[in-house]
């Protein structure tokens, strides 16, 4: 019995370790070390993925890059240098909360019930769920995958509205995109949901882009921001006067050009309501 | 800063059927991939001791082929790297009959069979060689020396490490959420994307596998009572439970 109540104990003592020692904000946490620790992705292209040089880039790392940590250096007066953090679906709350990364840039979508657990800075970019096949399949839009296999991310939200909306299918889902493209190229799957903008990468990433197909509506609505730990308002504002003075000053839409853009290294036009929606996120001065 | 923890997650909505589905898969996937590494195990760990040079090569290149290759990449192999070499037909049928999990069965059992081997191997040679000369003075053949003789004995003697890598192979079976299967580490991750509360889950997921392995071991200390030999082990089963 002794032995057992020892075992909650340490147990309980693992859990509410990091409730008490963390007292500093994150400003003062990068201030101190001159260090902004950021979680980003290996495998998601254009946003942040290890291109044929080995340079781990990406446009939410050029955002980051060239929005905020200039504003960064601003505000506390230094050079701050930045340090990327490979994150996923799973771990990316968990890394944030525990103070291992300080802000997430990835591709992660803005949700109510992620707001619950972390902050979001203001919508970067907007996409929705589709599916990439072989070229000429039956698969058209999520109105025709009942019974069919479908390969997920895991912890992604296509994988939750798959479920609920189309409980038929078969759904498998793997930790990362290259698991899931392997399986479709090999026809452990049919279909690859993921959010339009994802697929639209992976194919131009493929060995052969012709022989895949980005098919149907959009099925969800996928707003990407950066995260950041809860209540930490004044690091949230840092982060979000970085991205509307881009917006502002045409810094975001030269960036988008160049990741997105017809010679980007996913051509990705932006529609003129979207680039409206983020242009009326910047507030005045 | 701080981050709200809210228990009520674990039981609230899907979560516990969750929970519950993950753990049914973690014991049908560990529970057959036990038998197999067990049979693998008992054949190569016995093979490896017969006085035919052959077979023991044959079981020492199994066994160091398998177990010198980590699981993440035998789980790739038999999910990826199998199937192509099959016809289309026949792949068909096993992408549409739950591949995931059957290649997730035989990575688990033919790497740790690998490790179950040398187990067993060690279990053998601790048997003093008059006992397997003894058995074959009797007029038994050296197949029905190992049968009856030999391998039984070998099996009681190796309870404590044969818990050891049941162990082991309970909790590798996590790895095959990477090749989608959807057992308890699976679904302990569908609750954190469902309900953003991390911590909860892992923590769920991390006593219900404690608990598993707990009672593992309370079983196999029991099984080592019960079947100790006495004079050749010493007093068996010191079980700290």
């Amino acid at each position: 019995m002794k032995r057992r109540s020892c075992l909650w104990l340490s147990l309980f003592f693992c859990f509410t370790a990091y409730g008490s020692t963390r007292a500093e904000t994150t400003l003062e946490k990068v201030d101190k070390s001159g260090t902004l620790i950021i979680g980003t992705r290996t495998g998601s292209p254009p946003f942040a993925y290890v291109n044929k040089n080995n340079e781990w880039v990406g446009f939410s790392i050029d955002l980051v890059e060239k929005a905020i940590v200039p504003a960064l250096n601003k505000k506390l007066n230094k050079q701050i240098k930045i340090e990327k953090k490979e994150t996923a679906p799973p771990t990316r709350i968990p890394l944030l909360t525990s103070n291992a990364v300080d802000l997430v840039a990835e591709t992660m979508t803005d949700t109510q019930s992620r707001r619950d657990s972390v902050d979001f800075s203001l919508t970067f970019f907007i996409t929705g769920a589709q599916f990439l096949v072989k070229k000429g399949a039956p698969i058209k839009g999520i109105q025709t995958i009942a019974g069919k296999r479908v390969a997920a991310q895991q912890g992604s939200t296509n994988a939750k509205i798959i479920r609920e909306r189309v409980p038929n299918a078969k759904l498998i889902e793997f930790p990362d995109q290259p698991a899931a493209f392997q399986a479709l190229a090999q026809g452990q799957v049919q279909a690859y949901t993921n959010d339009g903008i994802q697929l639209a990468g992976l194919r131009a990433k493929a060995p052969k882009p012709d022989e895949w197909a980005v098919v149907g509506e959009f099925f969800s609505y996928e707003p990407y921001g950066m995260a950041m730990r809860k209540n930490d308002s004044d690091f949230r504002q840092l982060v979000n006067v970085g991205l509307m003075d881009a917006i502002a000053s045409g810094l975001y839409f030269e960036i988008y050009d160049k990741w997105f853009g017809a010679k980007g290294e996913v051509p990705y036009p932006l529609s003129p309501d979207t680039k409206r929606f983020l242009q009326m996120q910047v507030v005045p001065k | 800063m701080d981050y709200q923890f809210n228990w009520s997650v674990l039981w609230s909505g899907q979560t516990g059927a969750w929970l519950f589905q993950g753990l049914i898969t973690t014991l049908h996937l560990s529970a057959l991939a036990w038998l197999l590494a067990l049979s693998l195990g008992i054949l190569s760990g016995a093979l490896r001791t017969m006085p035919i040079l052959p077979l023991r090569w044959m079981a020492s290149a199994y066994v160091e082929f398998f177990r010198n290759v980590p699981l993440l990449v035998w789980m790739f192999f038999w999910y990826f790297g199998l199937p192509p070499l099959f016809p289309q037909g026949l792949q068909d049928w096993l992408f549409e009959h739950g591949a995931e999990f059957w290649a997730g069965v035989f990575a688990l059992g033919v790497y740790h069979g690998a490790r179950f081997s040398e187990v067993i191997r060690s279990g053998i040679q601790s048997i003093p060689k008059t006992q397997f000369e003894a058995a074959l003075s009797t007029g038994l053949t050296v197949l029905q020396a190992y049968r009856l003789i030999i391998v039984p004995i070998a099996l009681r003697l190796i309870v404590p490490p044969a818990t050891n890598e049941t162990l082991n192979l309970l909790k590798n079976s996590s790895v095959a959420l990477t090749i989608g299967v959807a057992e308890l580490t699976f679904q302990t991750r569908q609750i954190e994307t469902y309900t953003a509360k991390a911590f909860e889950a892992l923590a769920a997921g991390t006593i219900i596998y404690l608990g598993l392995c707990l009672g593992i071991a309370r079983l196999m200390a029991r099984v080592e009572r019960r079947v100790a030999i006495p004079g050749l082990i010493a007093q068996g089963g010191t079980s700290a439970l």
